[in-house]
């Protein structure tokens, strides 16, 4: 009798157990960030796939000059460029899926991309492409 | 023992349920064939490829090949191009097939839009640096003598070749790069290719729709901070989405904006209350010369040339005081970003 008790509170438990896994489960891809990662390219070779939830400074070593990228809060943007243009600084900060910075006199391009954990999330932030 | 037992098959189902989710996650971008990129650098912008599926590579590089050969046929900056040839000489005799296809498209083009597009505005475009890295405000006075210069009307165009009028040079700039993603596009399909989309800076042609099944959403970008803020998403398949607008490429002097859209009837950036000009349109060749027409025209004859079914095509368009208006067309396909409204263009 004793043993029996115990038995079937082990099953309650254990269902439990895996019920609650599968919660946190539902919980951590429903929720997380896109998984989104930041793409560096110079002259159409990508050099970094850094994540986008990673806090990270770095210098970008393009053709004839250097671009600052950072990354914080999940956004990246161009802090400093010794660039003709500036325009890689002037373009702001990125953080949706398709957005782009672009360095034209470096050949450096820094892309937000899906990242290899992508998932299939479809809402008006996942951007194939921008017009413009 | 139980102890033991409880605790591994907690762990189990824990590895299980987590293992599941990463699988799924692998499955999600293995259905519908891998995703072949490129990025290149040429017609003085960024282009970028995107080509799914077994054969993506070849395609890409293909279509890498076919980019190089058309800008090396129709640059400007290039002493060996054929249009340099062409602006050296005069005119040409030889002519080929392309440079021929794509002239009498811009004549087209030119007398649809009573002259808003015109590749012989070139003289312009150098006389105002937009050419080359420092542009600059020319003389009222050099500006009326160079447009006294320009005009397709003076271009002849026949059998025998092109001949252009004295002082004049041509620039088919402003279709070319909706030429060549129609290009990219054929041998993107030609290689097996169903979902693509290339980007030629900013000038979008998409094969087919996203490989999950659904269209294609294409972002048109904000005027205002166009890398980062959007007017709206457009659901496309199959189509070219060209957007033309004075943040493109602009100078500032003395507090005064000077973008690089001149209008060929007045020799200056175009001021047509437009901010933005967005043509879908099936061919992008049209979409290209459409989209700069347009932004030159102005909302009203952007509507006027819209209705006339002279073309089968689709706008949005974004004034200088913040209206964005779409035409009938578009207004399932299109939703604008935020809280943003739209007015639709009815054909009446």
């Amino acid at each position: 009798m004793e043993k029996k008790r115990t038995a079937k509170g082990d099953i309650l438990l254990i269902a439990g157990i895996a019920a609650a896994g599968i919660i946190i489960a539902a919980a951590v891809l429903l929720f997380s960030p896109h998984g989104s990662e930041v793409v560096v390219r110079v002259d159409g070779t990508e050099k970094h796939r850094l994540p986008l939830t990673v806090d990270t400074r770095m210098v970008i070593n393009g053709r004839g000059g250097s671009n600052t990228l950072v990354i914080s809060s999940g956004e990246a943007w161009i802090e400093d460029a010794d660039c003709p243009d500036g325009l890689c600084i002037k373009t702001g900060r990125i953080s949706r899926r398709g957005q782009s910075i672009i360095c034209l006199p470096h050949r450096v391009t820094v892309e937000i991309d899906e990242g290899s954990g992508g998932n299939n999330h479809s809402s008006s932030a996942d951007i194939d492409v921008v017009a413009g | 023992m139980q102890g033991k037992t409880m605790i591994s098959l907690l762990l189990a189902s824990v590895i299980l349920v987590f293992s599941g989710c990463s699988a799924a996650d692998g499955n999600n971008t293995d259905v519908t064939g891998s995703k072949h990129e490129k990025e290149i650098f040429a017609m003085d912008t960024i282009m970028k490829l995107t080509a799914w599926g077994a054969s993506g590579e070849q395609a890409l590089e293909e279509a890498e090949a076919e980019i190089r050969r058309l800008d090396d046929l129709l640059s400007t900056g290039k002493s060996t191009s054929e249009v340099s040839a062409i602006n050296r000489s005069g005119g040409s005799t030889q002519l080929s097939d392309e440079v021929r296809f794509l002239a009498e498209r811009s004549l087209d083009i030119y007398e649809a839009t009573d002259g808003a597009f015109d590749m012989t505005i070139y003289p312009i475009m150098k006389l105002w640096g937009f050419t080359g890295d420092d542009p600059a405000c020319p003389s009222d006075d050099s500006i009326e003598r160079t447009l006294a210069l320009c005009g397709s009307d003076k271009v002849k165009l026949d059998n025998s070749g092109m001949v252009l009028s004295e002082g004049q040079s041509i620039d088919l700039g402003g279709i070319a790069k909706g030429y060549t993603g129609m290009r990219i596009a054929d041998i993107f399909r030609k290689n097996g290719i169903g979902s693509g989309i290339v980007s030629l800076g900013g000038n979008v042609q998409c094969i087919g729709g996203n490989p999950s099944g659904k269209d294609f959403n294409c972002a048109v970008a904000d005027p205002a901070a166009p890398h980062s803020s959007y007017l709206g998403f457009l659901k496309v398949n199959d189509e070219a989405v060209v957007t033309s607008g004075g943040y493109e490429r602009y100078f500032e002097d003395d507090g005064v904006t000077y973008h690089h859209i001149m209008d060929p009837r007045t020799g200056r950036p175009a001021k047509s209350g437009l901010s933005s000009v967005t043509v879908v349109c099936r061919d992008g060749t049209t979409a290209d010369g459409l989209s700069t027409a347009c932004f030159v025209m102005g909302a009203e004859k952007s509507a006027e040339l819209w209705r006339s079914g002279s073309y089968s095509f689709e706008l949005v368009l974004f004034t200088d005081d913040g209206r964005l208006l779409v035409t009938e067309g578009l207004s399932e396909r299109f939703s604008p970003d935020g809280d943003r409204g739209f007015e639709i263009i009815r054909k009446e």
